[in-house]
Formats: structure tokens, C-alpha cells, sequence
């Protein structure tokens, strides 16, 4: 009985970590599929990417599975990266995009850069690549993309937050999810970005979606005390305030929901106004 | 899931963990003369002549410009990104914040990463002149600049990387066109050999390499540095943190990050260390050692590594196999405990442990564990822990 209790005790400490499918690579027609390589885990996937590890593990980094298919010279690299969450996935791609890419609806969103495309789906953020430029080569890359999204389980869908950014002046595919030290402060976690064009200006606006009104509030109160400003209301409140790295900050939040702008001036506070209010409705 | 940790990469894995082990005193090395300049310390960067603070900044995983701009401001003057940092976009970041600045008051060090090394990370002929000339005309678009003042080849883990015709020739065009001051390359594996290599041949001007505290073959890579050093080769630290910033595997016990940093400057050969930054308060806490880097005796007692905390990952040393007077094969046994624990895959410890022949319950009625593993592995406790899953119908292995 006790050996039992044990061994379930053990079961549930290793299982506990290591949800999500199994990966199972596809085949791509023509060519030899080699699966043959280390699984990489958060402790060690320094020897593979190395400093770009701790943006990863920034984003809850969970493994990755690599598998190399070759055809003569040809040779087209697959990496699976999977975090912890969709969101997470959503955040170390939006790292590595840039609106200068060619889009392509694959996964919940992907693109097509120079020999590689790279996508994300469900807790799976995935990167194909090849050095040969040649179009049968690539054509193949996109072939194994598509397997490859069709393969991976989760959410086709692009994170639900981002829907709420008003869409008057935003930039396209500049959507972030910054995990940790938003605006370079480490009591500011977890918010999504976008970046707008107003006329001449440009400014940037984050949505924190926290876990409850008191969270939201602490946060808010934590970012006002950085500034030397004390919060007098907890259930909602607008401020603007100088925050010494980043210059003019207005801050807004209301029930769980905590809006922050960078990039404009204290006498654009009626634009501020605009774009808070519209997120917080 | 299954998981493909072959045997190499497991010993390499093992190798890192090793590291934790080290107790290097580093009150035996000479503080060097710096020049002082308005307080800050500057060293210079072998034969380039660059005057660099000792502090720079590893601008890799930030995406903050307003804390580039206050490096910048508050007295950091070399900044160090890669082509391949956020797929490009880290380059984008940072050359639309220096931009703003005149092109003298700063350094600029990016780095490419030659196409096509093998596994061994051997150049092959895939390794092409164009590719890199591509790569890095990407990034000096990205950057704004007409030129960056250090460019690396971009982790060098075998020396034959440092003799690749493709690679050599590429620097050599960029040099002539003016598109960059200096050459170098980077290391984060092999770095003694790759170092001693770049020391014989003298023709590079600077290194970046990883230096840190907890390093297992820091005696052997500290006399590549000074070998280099006195060939006229610049030194700059990376991962003066140890990779993570903590003693464990378990991230529980965080290493004194200040200590760590002037640790890697009280050698003499480092010029100076790149640490990553995010945020404003590890830049205010790393700008305070512009102007003094001496370690207290505080800090260094803080380096010394907390021998019960060494972790998941056994050596391999083997030193306790004749140890045991059950002569069990421990390493195998405390590497599937670190397949289970570590990388949640009980079907690759079950494996190792069927593979090895291991009963449900290997040390018995063994009164006392004779074992002293130099991890300080409580190793009675984790075979009992590990050796259980023989028990478990492998259906229910993941």
C-alpha cells in the first residue's frame, strides 16, 4: 500500500510537469526525415540557441523537438518550441516578427522570410528553415509548415486581448505579449503591447489584464509610488505621471484591467483619454 | 512525450551542471591598474586600442529602448547585440536608439553565425562568403549604421571555424570596405581550445567569451585568456552569471549577481563584461560598478557555491561507483532520477533503469551509505526515490 502511495506520489510529480502531446514529425515526400537529436528543456537549451535562451525561458519555455529532412544538398531544419501556454507561444513570436515580413495565415499566425517560415499554434511556437535558395526547396518548407500546424494541437486563434486595442492609427503585426520588466520595470508583468500612429506622433499602448481588481490596482498603485504619486481611488482612476526613464506615462485602469501609454505628451491627454476609455468600456 | 537525450548531449548537459560544484577562490587574483576617467574605470581592449568602460551592456534580451537610451545616458558606451537577437528586431531597437547619438560616443559589437556548421560545429561547404556578407549587410541596414566597431563570428565552438576561407575572406572584405573596425568571435563551448587556437594564429582583435565563476575548467580558461591577452587579443566577458543568475537547478538560491560581475573583472585580461539587462534596476545596480569593482569580502563569500545545493545533474565522475559496496552503476541511477525530476520523462528513466537491470529496491537493507559524492548528492534518498518506478506499468510512463 505504501509502496503504491509512493509510486503515485512520484507520478504525480513527474506528470504534473509534462502535459502536452507527443510530438510526431511528418514526412515530407523525397525527402529523409532524421528525428534523431536531443529534446532540449529549459536546462540546457543554452548549448543549443545559446544567450537567446533566456528571452525563451522568459516565455515559459518548456522543450523543444527538433528533426532535419534532407534530399541530396537540401537540407530543411524544423524546431518545436513549446511553452507553457498560447499566450506564452504568442509572446516569443511576436519577438521575433516584424511587419516587414510576408504573412501568412498558418497555425493562429505565421510568416514567410527569407528561406524560413516561421508560425505559432496552441503552446507552439515553430520555426522551418533551409540555406537553399532554391524553389522546389522552398516550396517543400511550405509543405511541411502546413503538416506540421495541421499536426500541432491548440488554438488557431490569435489571443483574444488583442481584439480589445482600438484598431483607429494601430500598427499592424507590431502586437507584443511582454512577460516580464514591461516598460523596463520590474514590478510591471504580463501586458500585451501595440504600437499606434496618431497624425505625426507615435505612441505605445499596453494592456495589463489581470488576475483581479485587486491585482490591477496594486500594480497601479506600485507604478504611481515608482513616480511619487499616491493613488486615492482603488476601483478605477486615470493619472498622468512622469516617470523618470520613460518620460510621460498615462495610467487608467478599472475592475481588472490596467492601461498604460508611453509616447505622448502631457498636453495629448485628451488622445490618452480617448484610447483608455475605449480599452476600459 | 518522448525524449531524445542521446548519451553525448547528456554528458554535456552533466558537464554544465558540474559547474555548480566549484568553490574558486577568487582573492588570488591581482586587481589591475584601469584608467580612471570622471570615476568611471576604463580598460583598454587589447591591440584595437578601444577604451571601454568595464561595464556594457548585452543589449540581447531587451526590448525596452528607453533603457538603452538611459545605459547610454548614464555612462555605458559599448553595446552588444547579434543578427540573430528577436530574429532581428533586438538590432532594430537598438540602431533606432543610437542613431540619435553622434557615432563616436558609442561601440557598437554585433555578431553572425556562419551557415552550415556540422554538428561538431565545423565549417562545411555550405559555409559560404555570400551568406555572411548577406547577413551582416541586413544587419548594418538594421542598425542605421554605416558601420559597427566590433563584428564576431558568432559562437565558435571549434577552432576550425577560426581557419574557414568563406568566413576569413568575408571579415576581410567588410574590413577593407570600412564596414567594420574589428574582428572577432565569440565562445560558449570549448572556449579554452578555441581561445588557444585564436592565440597562435594573433591575427583576431577581440573575444567574447564566457567566463564565470562556476566554470569547472576556469584554470584552463583562464590561461587561454592570458594567452591571448598577451597576444594582443581583447577580452570580453559573457555570462559572467552562469547562465541563469542561480546557484540551482531549481532557481531557489540566487547568485549575488554584483559579486558575480566583479568577480570576472578582477582578472587583469577581461577588458570588459556584457551583462544582460531588462530592466532599469539591474542597470542602476550594474552602473554603480563603472567606478568601483573591488570585491568585498562580503561578496566573495557570496561566490562560494552552497555545496548542498548542486542540483539535479550528476557529473559522471563516477568517483562513487567503487565507492558503493553494492557496486551500483550511480551515475546511471542519478541520471534517471534527472530524466524523471528534471525533464518530467519517466519513460527515459524507466528505460535507463531496465536497462541497467535496477530492482525496485537496489541498496536493500544497506545500513549506511559509504558514498561521498563531490555534488554532495544525498544518493541513498535519490535511489530510493528513483528506483520506485520500476514498479509503474510502463503505460503510465510519459
Amino acid at each position: 500500500m505504501v509502496k503504491r502511495l509512493l509510486t503515485g506520489l512520484l507520478l504525480v510529480i513527474v506528470f504534473g510537469s509534462a502535459s502536452g502531446q507527443e510530438i510526431m514529425f511528418p514526412e515530407l515526400s523525397g525527402y529523409r526525415k532524421n528525428t534523431d537529436f536531443q529534446v532540449f528543456g529549459p536546462d540546457n537549451l543554452w548549448d543549443f540557441i545559446n544567450g537567446a535562451a533566456e528571452t525563451y525561458l522568459t516565455y515559459g519555455f518548456a522543450d523543444l523537438h527538433i528533426a532535419e529532412y534532407k534530399k541530396g544538398k537540401n537540407v530543411i531544419k524544423l524546431e518545436i518550441y513549446r511553452h507553457i501556454d498560447h499566450i506564452m507561444a504568442f509572446g516569443i513570436y511576436s519577438t521575433e516578427r516584424s511587419p516587414s515580413f510576408n504573412y501568412m495565415k498558418i497555425g493562429a499566425q505565421g510568416y514567410v522570410t527569407d528561406g524560413s517560415i516561421n508560425f505559432f499554434k496552441g503552446n507552439y511556437y515553430v520555426k522551418i528553415r533551409t540555406y537553399s535558395k532554391s524553389e522546389k526547396t522552398l516550396e517543400s518548407v511550405e509543405s511541411l509548415a502546413l503538416r506540421v500546424a495541421e499536426m500541432l494541437e491548440g488554438s488557431s486563434d490569435m489571443p483574444a486581448v488583442l481584439a480589445v486595442f482600438p484598431s483607429s492609427g494601430k500598427k499592424i503585426n507590431e502586437e507584443m505579449f511582454i512577460n516580464e520588466s514591461v516598460l523596463g520595470h520590474k514590478f510591471l508583468n504580463r501586458a500585451f503591447k501595440a504600437n499606434y500612429e496618431y497624425g505625426p506622433d507615435s505612441f505605445s499602448l499596453f494592456i495589463f489584464d489581470c488576475k483581479s481588481p485587486e491585482e490591477a490596482w496594486k500594480s497601479a498603485e506600485a507604478y504611481l509610488a515608482s513616480c511619487g504619486t499616491d493613488a486615492l481611488e482603488s476601483a478605477s482612476g486615470k493619472y498622468v505621471i512622469t516617470d523618470g526613464y520613460n518620460g510621460t506615462i498615462f495610467l487608467a485602469w478599472k475592475d481588472s484591467r490596467m492601461v498604460v501609454i508611453s509616447g505622448l505628451s502631457k498636453d495629448q491627454a485628451d488622445i490618452a483619454d480617448q484610447y483608455t476609455t475605449d480599452v476600459l468600456r | 512525450m518522448t525524449k531524445n537525450l542521446n548519451r553525448r548531449g547528456f554528458l554535456r548537459t552533466s558537464m554544465a551542471g558540474a559547474a555548480g560544484i566549484m568553490a574558486f577562490s577568487p582573492s588570488k587574483m591581482a586587481v589591475p591598474p584601469e584608467i580612471q576617467e570622471n570615476d568611471v574605470i576604463y580598460r583598454t581592449l587589447g591591440k584595437t586600442g578601444l577604451k571601454i568602460p568595464v561595464i556594457s551592456f548585452g543589449v540581447m534580451r531587451a526590448d525596452n529602448p528607453g533603457l538603452c537610451k538611459a545605459a547610454y545616458e548614464k555612462g555605458i558606451k559599448l553595446f552588444d547585440t547579434a543578427h540573430g537577437y528577436q530574429n532581428g528586431n533586438n538590432e532594430t531597437m537598438l540602431g533606432n536608439v543610437l542613431k540619435d547619438y553622434p557615432r563616436d560616443s558609442f561601440l557598437l559589437a554585433t555578431k553572425i553565425k556562419p551557415v552550415g556548421l556540422d554538428k561538431e560545429g565545423k565549417p562545411t561547404k555550405q559555409t559560404t562568403t555570400d551568406d555572411f556578407l548577406e547577413k551582416f549587410n541586413l544587419s548594418l541596414s538594421r542598425l542605421q549604421m554605416d558601420h559597427v566597431d566590433i563584428l564576431y563570428v558568432h559562437s565558435v565552438d571549434n577552432p576550425e571555424v577560426l581557419a574557414s576561407k568563406p568566413v576569413l575572406e568575408a571579415l576581410k572584405k567588410l574590413k577593407k570596405e570600412g564596414k567594420i573596425r574589428f574582428t572577432g568571435f565569440s565562445t560558449h563551448r570549448n572556449e579554452a581550445a578555441v581561445i588557444n587556437a585564436a592565440a597562435e594564429k594573433g591575427k583576431w582583435d577581440a573575444i567574447l567569451t564566457s567566463y564565470n565563476f562556476m566554470q569547472t575548467y576556469i584554470t584552463d580558461l583562464q590561461k587561454a585568456i592570458n594567452k591571448a591577452s598577451e597576444a594582443g587579443i581583447g577580452i570580453v566577458a559573457m555570462k559572467t552569471l552562469a547562465g541563469g543568475g542561480f546557484f540551482d537547478k531549481e532557481k531557489t538560491k540566487a547568485i549575488n549577481t554584483t559579486a558575480a560581475l566583479k568577480w570576472a573583472l578582477s582578472n587583469q585580461d577581461i577588458t570588459t563584461a556584457i551583462p544582460g539587462m531588462t530592466d532599469f534596476a539591474q542597470l542602476d545596480q550594474n552602473i554603480k560598478m563603472l567606478t568601483n569593482i573591488t570585491l568585498t569580502d562580503s561578496e566573495r563569500n557570496d561566490l562560494v557555491v552552497p555545496t548542498a545545493e548542486s542540483g539535479l545533474y550528476c557529473n559522471g565522475c563516477s568517483t562513487c561507483v567503487s565507492q558503493c559496496s553494492r557496486n551500483l552503476q550511480v551515475p546511471d541511477l542519478m541520471r534517471a532520477y534527472m530524466y524523471a525530476y528534471g525533464y518530467s520523462s519517466t519513460s527515459m528513466a524507466y528505460s535507463l533503469l531496465k536497462e541497467a537491470g535496477v530492482s525496485d529496491n537496489p541498496c536493500g537493507d544497506c545500513c549506511e551509505c559509504t558514498i561521498d559524492c563531490i555534488k554532495k548528492f544525498r544518493i541513498r534518498e535519490k535511489i530510493a526515490d528513483i528506483s520506485r518506478l520500476v514498479n509503474v506499468p510502463e503505460d503510465f510512463l510519459t
